[in-house]
């Protein structure tokens, strides 16, 4: 019955590719058309915010917390809408995670405060006891790398055309001219701050990992395109 | 019958004897239906594997080549031509062709979308839980709010309430007299009441003193004369005029509606909007949990 198929082995492994790959594709192609698309009115991260996600990274937060909500009910009452496709436009790379040793984050910037992260990230267990999580006090010391930060917005805006303004460009003495803009927002995070060493850095114009780290937790979530209401 | 069989039959006949002694050992109950064809289909499991492959290891035994080549061959390497059996090669082409059918027509795949399914399941919801607690009791209330309280309030407030040493509102009290006064230096315009922004600065020095103490006392006692100026707006009883201003006695339901939609940024920190997280029966159920808290 299929004798014609086995004396033709090029068609054949074409065949058998489709095949296999079928359910591959159904899932996956309709998802290309829309990931490069970012949700409407969504802004690319700051360069403070973007400080904070190498923190984020490099503290490898991502062993422990997810960032990305499933569409089920017990998901959503919990952690707030589900996840959409593209939120994550601006993300390179993302972090979904994929493990819940702690709670879902992406969305914490919706219902966790400046105030709260400082005393979470200083101590956990005094604002949720019982938590396992380690205190990540050299934060609190170690300076953030505006700089890179800075490298990367100016990388993904010429090579993915993420919508920075004109004011981000190549060159040292364009983030000379930058630099006043992420003190500024550094400096409005560590006015609801209240670790003096903190604060004295800031003003300083130094920028503690804790300041970009609350900035980058601060967006995660619909504020980063629902904020012109 | 030869060895062979009689070898896999030992062999199956150890393995169910294995399986028994756990099972005695487990304590596991065999009269229970359940654990009784679960031990049933490890009986036929073993004696299944046991007696197939004696069938086909003494069939390779003795077997020869016998049939009529295929055509095609690979390097000399050919085989047999043995077709499907008919019925089976029809019901899968007949599988094939439903399939087809019941991702166009039986359960469209362009018909549904994962978003879809949670819209409707949460919508269902959503109106059976209204509708289960329209005349619901304070009690149940109270434990109700409770478990929210828990999950959606605790990581600031405390598993309490008590607001964790100062790091966010304290559910014993209304006010203390320092947020009492930071209020009154510095106004407020964020709860989004009817009454709207109340400006900085409406009473100063001995009055603002007095007031703050008697609002953080429990308003009890003679109420100071220059409370008259919060009662334009909070009401002669500081009740908030029914929902017109924020009520400086309790937590009423209007004060939580209010403070989960809006958020608050105060002199303790911030907290952000609650909004569209709770359905009106979980506000119901919040605030009477939060006014049990009250010291």
């Amino acid at each position: 019955m299929f004798h014609w198929l086995e004396k033709n082995p090029f068609l054949f492994s074409v065949g058998v590719f489709l095949v296999i790959a079928f359910a591959g594709i159904i899932e996956i192609l309709p998802n290309f058309a829309e990931a490069s698309r970012p949700v409407a009115g969504l802004r690319p991260y700051t360069v403070l915010e973007l400080a904070g996600k190498e923190v984020y990274k490099k503290d490898n937060c991502i062993a422990c917390h997810s960032q990305l909500i499933r569409p089920f009910k017990a998901e959503t009452d919990r952690y707030g809408q589900y996840s959409l496709s593209g939120e994550y436009a601006y993300d390179r790379p993302f972090l979904w995670g994929s493990k819940r040793t702690g709670p879902d984050l992406h969305r914490v910037g919706d219902y966790r405060t400046t105030d709260w992260h400082e005393n979470h990230m200083w101590d956990p267990t005094s604002v949720v006891p019982g938590s396992i999580m380690p205190a990540y006090k050299h934060q609190f010391k170690n300076i953030a790398d505006l700089e890179t930060a800075y490298a990367e917005a100016v990388t993904v805006k010429n090579v993915f055309n993420v919508p920075y303004g004109d004011d981000i460009k190549p060159g040292k003495e364009a983030w000379e001219a930058y630099k006043p803009k992420v003190l500024a927002e550094a400096k409005k995070i560590a006015a609801d701050m209240k670790n003096k060493d903190v604060k004295d850095a800031v003003a300083r114009g130094e920028v503690p990992e804790i300041v970009a780290m609350i900035a980058y937790l601060n967006a995660l979530g619909s504020s980063r395109y629902e904020a012109k209401k | 019958m030869n060895a062979l069989v009689i070898k896999a039959l030992a062999f199956a006949a150890v393995l169910i004897v294995g399986t028994l002694i756990v099972v005695k050992q487990m304590n596991i109950d065999l009269s229970d239906p359940i654990n009784a064809l679960t031990m049933l289909g490890a009986v036929a499991i073993a004696v299944l594997a046991f007696g197939v492959s004696a069938k086909y290891i003494a069939q390779m035994k003795t077997d020869t080549a016998q049939g009529e080549l295929a055509e095609e061959n690979w390097d000399g390497i050919g085989e047999y031509k043995n077709e499907l059996p008919a019925g089976w090669a029809y019901s899968f082409l007949g599988t094939l062709i439903w399939a087809l059918w019941y991702w166009q027509f039986g359960y469209p795949v362009n018909a549904y979308s994962q978003i879809g399914e949670w819209n409707e399941e949460t919508k269902a919801y959503n109106k059976k839980f209204e509708e289960a607690h329209k005349t619901t009791d304070k009690a149940t209330l109270k434990e109700m709010g409770e478990s929210i309280f828990l999950v959606q309030c605790a990581p600031c407030h405390g598993t309490t309430g008590d607001g964790l040493s100062g790091k966010a509102q304290d559910f014993g009290a209304r006010m203390t007299k320092e947020q009492i006064l930071y209020t009154i230096e510095h106004g407020s315009n964020q709860l989004g009441y009817p009454m709207g922004a109340m400006p900085p600065g409406m009473a100063s020095g001995k009055d603002a003193e007095e007031i703050a103490a008697w609002i953080a006392g429990g308003m009890k006692g003679e109420q100071p004369a220059a409370f008259a100026t919060c009662a334009g707006c909070h009401g002669a009883d500081g009740k908030g005029n029914n929902g017109m201003s924020p009520n400086l006695a309790e937590y009423d339901l209007t004060l939580v509606q209010h403070t989960l939609e809006h958020g608050k940024k105060g002199m303790i920190g911030k907290m952000p909007s609650f909004k569209t997280r709770m359905t009106p029966v979980q506000e119901k159920a919040l605030t009477e949990y939060i006014q049990s808290l009250k010291n």
